[in-house]
């Protein structure tokens, strides 16, 4: 009887345990890795942006939430408060970007105007420009 | 060669004090609630605005999945089952500058605007009415503003449970740095 008392206490107790470390992992919780995560889509900022243009609803249901690895050349660098930092990149259309969300970045200064990048990001969807979030730099040569 | 530079550098300045449209795309919007649990708050830099100042009239645009939490977990609430933003992904709005004759566009400084306009959230729409702050910097226009809103009043459903532990109120923060539109 009293081993069944353990056993019963002990399968009780796991069950316990599991459940509070479960809530604990849902709650903390990280956003996805870009920078290591496998990209949905791999497209340039042109053809991105002129997707978006041509037909937003169905680019918003082939994109939005997604992880689109995106390749174009930077227009504008903005930093932020909080050492977030937007990037721009350019497209067919001067008046429609790829605006770039970035977290704390760690070196904002090897990212110049004119030059090539290739970076990975969440598709949040469109405005005047598509946007993405939570990005990260995947390469920054030519 | 010179005196061709001079001239366009002259014709920009003019084009640049004749401008009427200002804006941004990298606009901030956040929002702040605190909890006996933890200080939620959301930010979002991705915001649209068009201020134009000859009407003063004032435009903002914003992607609900542009706010960005800390916690991944409140970012995902958040989107689906709060904003719903798959059904309703664009947050908007719509007003103008009421006392607009009290800013002078043509000199730096900083003036107090009373700003009413129609804010949509969640798809419903609702007149508000603030102050903000309008400050002439060289270059450009900053505008900020602080104002609350209540989820309730935009048809967001807050399960109980959660509502009674936090604020009845969200803290709306609008910071914006426009720079003029080229005229064409």
């Amino acid at each position: 009887m009293k081993t069944y008392v353990k056993i019963a206490l002990s399968v009780v107790l796991f069950i316990a345990v599991s459940a509070i470390l479960a809530a604990l992992m849902l709650y903390n919780k990280k956003h996805a890795d870009t920078a290591k995560a496998k990209p949905d889509f791999i497209v340039t900022a042109t053809s991105l942006q002129k997707e978006f243009e041509d037909n937003e609803a169905t680019a918003s249901a082939r994109y939005v939430n997604k992880i689109l690895e995106v390749t174009g050349i930077i227009a504008v660098v903005t930093p932020l408060a909080n050492n977030h930092l937007n990037l721009s990149l350019k497209t067919g259309n001067e008046m429609s970007n790829v605006i770039c969300a970035f977290p704390a970045i760690a070196d904002p200064s090897k990212l110049k105007t004119g030059e090539e990048v290739t970076l990975r990001g969440e598709c949040s969807g469109f405005l005047m420009d598509v946007l993405l979030k939570n990005c990260a730099i995947i390469r920054n040569k030519k | 060669m010179k005196r061709l530079f001079l001239l366009f550098f002259f014709l920009n300045v003019v084009l640049a004090v004749n401008a009427q449209k200002y804006m941004t795309k990298n606009g901030y919007i956040g929002f702040f609630s605190h909890t006996p649990l933890e200080d939620i708050r959301g930010d979002n830099n991705q915001v649209a605005g068009i201020l134009d100042i000859s009407t003063g009239e004032l435009v903002f645009q914003a992607l609900i999945k542009s706010f960005h939490f800390d916690r991944a977990l409140l970012e995902e609430h958040f989107n689906e089952n709060y904003m719903e933003s798959d059904k309703f992904p664009k947050s908007s709005f719509r007003g103008k500058i009421t006392n607009l004759s009290l800013v002078d566009f043509s000199k730096n400084g900083a003036y107090n605007v009373m700003v009413e306009g129609d804010l949509t959230i969640h798809d419903v729409t609702n007149k508000i009415s603030t102050k903000g702050t309008i400050e002439i910097v060289a270059g450009g226009i900053n505008a900020s503003s602080k104002f609350d809103i209540v989820p309730e009043d935009y048809k967001i459903d807050i399960p109980g449970v959660v509502r009674d532990k936090i604020s009845k109120a969200m803290e709306v923060t609008v910071t914006m740095k426009y720079a003029p539109v080229a005229n064409k």
